[in-house]
């Protein structure tokens, strides 16, 4: 029954013509990731295999933990290269040798931009240029000692005390120093990651949005409710296809992706923790590179799985394939307009909405705090947690209403 | 093998679409004719636990059907008039899915479908999806659905409507083959479906099963006789103003009407044995035909 209500799914041209568009976007979703450019002796742009060696080779050298004699090291580095004549020249063919020379240590500078900077929300692409080799021992002191500013300042009013102390908490108690490593593979998935695992979203809202509906729709409604597991089995095969079809398409799209992006860049790294790199060093949650890419994928596929768990129940309920699979477009489009409007009220609301779900590596950039039973806690566990029982009520949700249509 | 209906009735907000029918079947093939709008499609979809009635009872060997539930289904089939399918499967997946719902064992499926597609004569057209299908083949893969469980109340809703006349002829034999030892109901509003192989034939009028019996019991039940008449061209709009003229038919140099009259109409008028149309025509009237079946 599952296989047949499977094949009602993607016998129609209109089903297969959307996974093959799904595919090639995950193509090019891929070849952007895999777009990685490495900057030659001569102040060339190289692209290509051979470009991900040479970076990778050149970040390797600056492996290791980042202790207060790395950092120094870096700074002396990063300062070496801007006294060179290259580095002050004029012509940008010249300064791009400059910078070819800074690879190694591109992804900590950024740290050291992040951390040395005036504001908590400051940064300065230039800052690492004017730092002293003195000021190397501050390096992880400054990032507690900023987000106190910054709790103190501007975001006074927008956490309670207890959530203040769990963040400064949450700051002083991470594990340093860091270890450091080329994680390129990572960063570049990370950076993709939303959106193919939205666009998927939206595709599998369409596969799986016609699975009550179209029976109506292709008026066989009658037989099928006439037939002995009319009222039961069948409708539970229909749920179980959907889920199905959510689990197949999903994985395969999402272990495509990481799959093609991670062989090609390389999977080094995977053991750092995410304040190493740029994009999650203000980051407050304690976990690794790969701890970050589990929990990415699997919130991506609870999420998908609420959203298309809705998709069957509206097509359920209302008979409308067009209703249906208007649901995810609207849980994943509605907040970016309702995010405009400043709040900190309406910023909680929306970092519990499904659509973090799909993001949960943005997500966990975003200082969404929640208190439950007098414990405070970020809105990751609290959105898996939530929608994972959500979408498992869903389901038996969407099975009586299946059932009961007259 | 009795399938009771007991004031039956069900109504759309202030549409009362069927109107406490009391009724009980048995094996044989019954009719159930009237007119678009009668009632025929919402009775059916009654029998079929599609509808639930809004006053009233339908049991099965005593027992309520939709009580019953699974155990009422597994011994039913359901020939819709609206007929719908799954346009990319191919007959014979189609029929493999239908028989998974019926919860028919995989092997038994498919020995029961390549029985029922050469019954039906859709061998041949097996692996033709069921869009590429004429309208008759259509119809040909629906009652081979409906007999796939080898039902004990197969229901047939218009099964013949917009089949060319050589097609509706062999629908009616492959309905009559498979009609032996089971009840089966069979709504039209085309009299010559039902005639020639209903055993019992209702007709029905504004939710109302208002009279039933064979097509001799039915024609008995007339109060009128019918008549043939020839008469000039110029005399045919004074009948029809009088009788309810059941045919007109031209022929060289006068007409031929076919009259509903207690009486004798003209004195040169032939009396006509009675034929269900007859009975169509005087129970139903003008209003035969003109409304759409939206019940």
């Amino acid at each position: 029954m599952i296989c047949y209500e499977i094949k009602k799914v993607f016998t129609g041209t209109k089903s297969r013509a959307a996974l093959l568009l799904l595919t090639l976007i995950i193509g090019v979703m891929c070849w952007f990731a895999m777009n990685v450019a490495y900057v030659n002796e001569t102040g060339e742009k190289e692209t290509g295999p051979w470009a991900v060696a040479r970076l990778r080779a050149a970040q390797k050298e600056w492996s290791g933990y980042l202790d207060e004699e790395k950092i120094r090291q870096v700074i002396a580095e990063n300062k070496r290269i801007c006294a060179t004549p290259e580095a002050m020249s004029p012509d940008y063919r010249v300064t791009n040798i400059a910078y070819g020379w800074t690879q190694g240590i591109m992804e900590i500078r950024s740290l050291l931009n992040f951390s040395y900077a005036e504001e908590f929300r400051h940064y300065d692409y230039y800052l690492a240029d004017s730092l002293a080799e003195s000021q190397a021992g501050a390096f992880y002191a400054n990032r507690t000692r900023l987000l106190q500013e910054w709790l103190e300042g501007d975001a006074k009013e927008q956490f309670s005390d207890k959530e203040k102390a769990w963040l400064i908490r949450q700051y002083e108690t991470l594990d340093t120093p860091f270890y450091y490593d080329y994680m390129k593979g990572w960063v570049q998935l990370f950076q993709f990651s939303p959106t193919i695992i939205m666009i998927t979203m939206l595709f599998l809202g369409y596969l799986v949005g016609g699975i009550f509906s179209s029976e109506f729709a292709w008026r066989a409604d009658a037989v099928f409710y006439t037939s002995f597991y009319g009222r039961n089995r069948a409708v539970l095969a229909k749920v179980k296809a959907g889920v199905g079809i959510v689990t197949g398409i999903y994985w395969a799209a999402v272990l495509l992706y990481s799959g093609v992006v991670l062989g090609y860049l390389g999977v080094d790294g995977w053991n750092c923790p995410v304040q190493a790199d740029f994009t999650g060093w203000k980051c407050f949650y304690h976990i690794t590179v790969w701890q970050k890419y589990l929990l990415i994928v699997t919130g991506g596929y609870i999420g998908c799985l609420f959203m298309s768990g809705l998709c069957m129940y509206v097509s359920a309920r209302f008979r409308s394939a067009v209703l249906a699979v208007m649901v995810p477009f609207v849980l994943i489009f509605l907040p970016s307009f309702v995010g405009s409007i400043k709040s900190p009220a309406v910023s909680k609301i929306l970092g519990l909405l499904p659509d973090r779900l799909l993001q949960v590596g943005t997500a966990m950039g975003y200082f969404d705090l929640y208190t439950l039973g007098g414990k405070v806690t970020g809105a990751v566990p609290v959105l898996l947690v939530m929608y994972g029982i959500l979408a498992m009520v869903l389901l038996p949700a969407v099975y009586y209403t299946g059932k009961r249509t007259e | 093998m009795k399938l009771e209906m007991e004031n039956l009735t069900k109504r759309f907000q202030d549409v009362t679409a069927v109107d406490g029918i009391s009724c009980t079947l048995t094996t044989g093939v019954y009719g159930l004719l009237g007119v678009n709008g009668a009632g025929k499609t919402t009775l059916m979809r009654m029998l079929c636990t599609l509808l639930r009635p809004t006053e009233g009872s339908i049991t099965w060997e005593g027992k309520d059907i939709f009580r019953m539930d699974g155990e009422y289904r597994r011994i039913l089939g359901y020939l819709p008039q609206d007929f719908g399918y799954y346009p990319d499967f191919t007959v014979r997946d189609y029929l493999m899915y239908i028989a998974s719902i019926k919860g028919i064992r995989p092997a038994a499926a498919k020995k029961r479908v390549e029985l029922l597609l050469k019954q039906v004569g859709l061998t041949k057209a097996e692996n033709k999806k069921m869009k590429k299908l004429s309208g008759g083949m259509k119809r040909r893969a629906g009652i081979a659905q409906a007999m796939l469980n080898d039902p004990e109340i197969l229901i047939l809703d218009e099964p013949t409507a917009g089949l060319d006349p050589n097609e509706r002829i062999r629908f009616r034999n492959l309905i009559s083959e498979l009609a032996q030892k089971r009840l089966v109901l069979l709504s039209t509003h085309i009299v010559s479906d039902i005639e020639y192989i209903a055993n019992e034939i209702f007709l029905m009028k504004d939710g109302r099963i208002c009279v039933s019996g064979t097509t001799e019991e039915l024609a008995e039940s007339m109060p009128e006789r019918v008549w043939s008449v020839s008469v000039s061209r110029e005399e045919v709009s004074s009948y029809t103003r009088v009788y309810k003229v059941s045919n007109i038919k031209t022929t060289q140099g006068c007409v031929k009407l076919r009259i509903l009259s207690q009486d004798k109409p003209s004195a040169d008028a032939v009396l006509e044995s009675t034929t269900l149309e007859d009975v169509f025509l005087h129970y139903f009237g003008e209003r035969a035909g003109e409304e759409d079946d939206l019940l």
